[in-house]
């Protein structure tokens, strides 16, 4: 890691903890929103910008997550919460296991994307026919939990506590995510997003692969769900919903793609727009429309790619002076391949 | 059970609407516009705007929405111009985002113009009454419907397949590149195939303003059936657009009586398992 | 010498057309056979069935003693067949060294190499890097290990790809038309370069090729199709002998045809 990124990690996170200090409770309360939304943007752009997979169901795995978690801090008060976030990786890893498992063999590309919809929104009807699972108006007044460490015990019923456990646990799977995508795994999945016949051709089983990729990202999800349950205090049917699914791919782009780190600068943009203008009704969308229509239309690579396109011309001016054009045509990702 | 299926019938020939517009875009411009839903609800605030909650007739009531085709045309043309355009050598997944884009910006000002207030709009006079066939009970909308989808697809299949624009339209889709350099003026016709498509979306926003709640959230609720309805016809085809709408809106009014407590369930476990059997759509042959 | 690749009887369809109709040969450890035939013949048809790019109606695929007619591409790599593509494939969104990591890295955990990566070391191991490095040499890309691929021209493309082949540590390497495209000088090179490399790792190679002056440069042996047949396989001098031939490319000078 450059030491510009690791001092920019540190101050991120130092301002992160903190606010609660500083910062009034809304605020805390959003920015701890934002954490949630920002590990489960990571998750999806795994799939994305890693592996070429858009799914358009990905808010499936965070409501399972999300109404795991809630459940059983109401009715399963003896369960451990670590066991419930454990718990919720874990369902949330054995569902985008199944789903890969036939879907990643029968379909790619748009079809792929319509199917993981078609999916999370028989999720979300069934979700919101279950009556154990409050119907449309969801499971409200969630607790928080105390998580017992064996040495010590955490009271997280504040707020504040609640927040200090959620930015680290966040911290945490950032970190797992980090170390997946930067690793030799990582590379592997990078090449089977460029290109994966020749990935193929290499000896990689492409298949395998994209499996392994979308179990790992639907357990992220979910654990992002279940983390999202006691800081919300509520979990609706409508986390579930097709529109929810569309918030990480969003954030991805905004902030960009191919850059590990683009998917929490697009989560922090939104949020601060979503903030800046809850005001006046309909702005919001117009401002992200616009911002969105923007990005997609003069910097595909989002604000990282800019960024580094910055970085890199003032490195080497001349190098950087044609990459601008092909930005577009070599670094979007090409969803998987239509075998 | 008859009543099932004309009631299925209706609701497909409403999917139909949309989704003719949103197979027509992308058979040409191979765009799956997200936006799509948003142009047809902002059709139907138009025409809302000129008929108000009860249409005093019929032939008003179809003025305004050819008055809110034209108008979503233009602004067809509108984002043809500054957004659709540039989208040409944009990988797929930037596109969806584009057009996306496009859709918060229009629920935006949906909402900043007219407000999230809720507006329950009648049927015309002559459509709100009922046919009735021995037992069969038909409300006239529904009959009316089933009647306009059908038009709306013969004559689309035909100005596709027998006109000289649509054969052109049709040999720029498979090879735009070639065809203007056979002299053809290709932007001017992508535009021209843009605004017939945002057209269809404003003119299907006018048509199935009745019974209808008017809220900000009317775009989405279409746009997904249509969406599964392109997907599942085969994308960019108008037929299987056409049939699979009418299978859509069977299965969906079958669904609303045996089912009565879990709306939509049938919809998606039908597209589920269509999809994974079948993934080229309804008349695709298995090479593709 | 011993059989390494054998085909035999292979047919394939596409819809009603019939692009091979019958399809049998031999390759032998360390020879390069040369594929040749008029456009439309089935030459790439075939290269792809033999490789596992496509699946084949009928017929057998046997690589060093097995059965591998319904085999996916990824296990015949690991089992050591090596190949390029008649456009290079490389990954544009790495840099040149990056390129031949991902293959040592993909042969090593296939093949479940004890030097495998975990997935918790971020950083390729030093092995691995010096590995890739010697394969740049080889190639003679090592002065554009930091590069981004994307920006290579044609031919530096072509020899990367080869590097990311030789990677794998092929017994064979299959190689569909290695100079189209390239200028003669270019050409020269590549023959060259896979004339070295074959000599130093005793690789086998077939390759599909337009090109007669390379394919007479390098092939031990010279298999020809036209019309999803073969009509001839032999040496260069029995091939030009051969009045089949002779008749099939009549009126062409031998290189005529285009890909």
């Amino acid at each position: 890691m450059k030491p510009i990124h690791f001092l920019a990690i540190a101050a991120a996170l130092v301002v992160l903890a903190s606010l609660p200090v500083w910062a009034n409770q809304g605020v805390t309360f959003i920015v701890g929103l934002a954490l949630v939304e920002a590990v489960f943007a990571l998750s999806w752009n795994l799939l994305f910008g890693f592996t070429g997979m858009a799914s358009f169901g990905h808010a499936a795995f965070f409501a399972i997550g999300g109404y795991l978690c809630g459940a059983g801090l109401r009715y399963a008060t003896g369960v451990p919460f670590l066991a419930l976030l454990g718990g919720a990786g874990a369902l949330g890893a054995l569902t985008a296991f199944l789903v890969g498992l036939v879907a990643l063999r029968r379909s790619s590309g748009i079809h792929f994307a319509i199917l993981t919809l078609a999916l999370s929104e028989v999720l979300r009807v069934l979700i919101a026919y279950s009556t154990a699972l409050g119907r449309e108006d969801g499971l409200s007044a969630i607790p928080r939990p105390a998580v017992n460490l064996g040495v010590a015990r955490l009271d997280l019923t504040s707020g504040q506590s609640y927040y200090w456990f959620l930015l680290v646990a966040s911290a945490l799977l950032a970190w797992v995510l980090w170390l997946v995508a930067k690793g030799p795994l990582g590379r592997v999945l990078q090449t089977i997003r460029q290109d994966p016949e020749r990935a193929a051709f290499m000896g990689v089983d492409v298949w395998r692969y994209r499996l392994g990729a979308f179990t790992l990202s639907g357990a992220v999800a979910a654990v992002s769900g279940a983390l999202y349950a006691p800081w919300a205090q509520i979990i609706t049917p409508d986390s579930a919903h097709w529109i929810h699914s569309t918030q990480p791919m969003l954030a991805s782009l905004l902030g960009g793609a191919q850059s590990f780190w683009g998917p929490v600068i697009g989560t922090i943009l939104f949020t601060a727009i979503n903030y800046a203008t809850r005001t006046l009704i309909g702005l919001s969308e117009i401002v992200i429309g616009v911002v969105l229509l923007v990005i997609v239309l003069s910097a595909p690579s989002g604000v990282m790619g800019l960024l580094r396109r910055f970085e890199s011309r003032r490195n080497r001016p001349a190098a950087a002076a044609g990459g601008g054009a092909r930005v577009r045509a070599a670094t979007v990702p090409t969803p998987a391949g239509e075998a | 059970m008859l009543f099932t299926i004309i009631n299925g019938l209706a609701t497909g020939m409403a999917v139909f609407l949309v989704a003719a517009g949103l197979t027509l875009i992308f058979g040409i411009l191979k765009i799956l516009n997200f936006a799509h839903g948003a142009f047809f609800m902002i059709g139907a605030y138009v025409a809302f705007m000129i008929v108000g909650s009860n249409p005093p007739s019929l032939w008003l009531f179809l003025l305004a929405s050819v008055a809110a085709g034209l108008v979503v045309g233009a602004l067809g043309f509108i984002t043809d111009r500054t957004v659709l355009r540039r989208l040409r050598d944009v990988d797929e997944a930037y596109m969806l985002i584009a057009t996306f884009a496009v859709l918060l910006i229009c629920e935006g000002a949906v909402k900043l113009i007219w407000g999230v207030n809720y507006a329950s709009i009648n049927p015309p006079p002559l459509l709100d009454d009922a046919i009735i066939v021995g037992s069969l009970f038909i409300p006239t909308y529904s009959a009316f419907l089933i009647g306009f989808g059908v038009l709306v697809y013969v004559a689309l299949d035909l100005a596709i397949h027998r006109t000289w624009l649509g054969k052109l339209l049709q040999a720029i889709s498979n090879d735009s590149w070639m065809t203007g350099l056979l002299g053809v003026n290709v932007p001017v016709a992508l535009t021209l195939s843009v605004v017939a498509s945002f057209m269809l979306a404003g003119l299907a926003g006018g048509i199935l303003l009745p019974n209808q709640t008017l809220s900000p959230v009317l775009g989405g609720s279409y746009l997904l059936l249509a969406f599964i309805a392109v997907i599942i016809g085969g994308l960019g085809d108008i037929r299987g657009a056409f049939i699979a709408s009418a299978l859509l809106g069977v299965i969906e009014s079958a669904s609303s009586v045996l089912l009565p407590n879990i709306p939509g369930l049938a919809t998606y476990v039908f597209v589920v398992v269509f999809l994974l059997v079948k993934p080229q759509g309804l008349f695709g042959s298995a090479s593709t | 010498m011993s059989t390494l690749l054998s085909i035999a009887d292979i047919r394939k369809s596409y819809g009603a057309l019939e692009v091979l109709k019958g399809v049998t040969l031999d390759v032998a450890e360390g020879e390069t056979f040369a594929i040749i035939g008029p456009n439309g013949a089935g030459k790439t048809t075939l290269f792809r069935v033999m490789t596992g790019e496509a699946p084949c109606n009928a017929g057998t695929v046997r690589y060093a003693g097995r059965d591998v007619t319904r085999a996916p591409a990824f296990e015949r790599v690991r089992l050591g067949m090596g190949r390029t593509f008649q456009v290079a494939r490389i990954f544009p969104d790495f840099t040149v060294e990056e390129n031949v990591i991902v293959a040592v890295e993909a042969r090593r955990s296939s093949r479940g190499d004890a030097a495998a990566p975990r997935w918790f070391q971020t950083r390729p191991r030093a092995d691995v890097r010096a590995e890739a490095m010697e394969q740049l040499e080889r190639v003679g890309l090592a002065d554009k290990a930091a590069s981004d691929a994307r920006f290579l021209s044609h031919g530096d493309k072509k020899r990367l790809e080869f590097a990311i082949a030789l990677a794998g540590r092929p017994k064979i390497l299959m190689l569909d038309e290695p100079t189209a495209g390239m200028s003669p000088a270019d050409r020269m090179a590549t023959a060259e370069l896979i004339r070295r490399l074959r000599g130093e790792s005793g690789l086998t190679v077939v390759m599909t090729e337009h090109d007669m002056d390379v394919i007479f440069g390098l092939a031990n042996r010279i298999f020809v199709m036209n019309h999803g047949e073969p009509i001839a396989c032999g040496t260069l001098d029995e091939i030009r002998a051969n009045p089949t031939v002779q008749e099939v490319y009549l009126g062409k000078e031998m290189y005529g045809a285009e890909g």
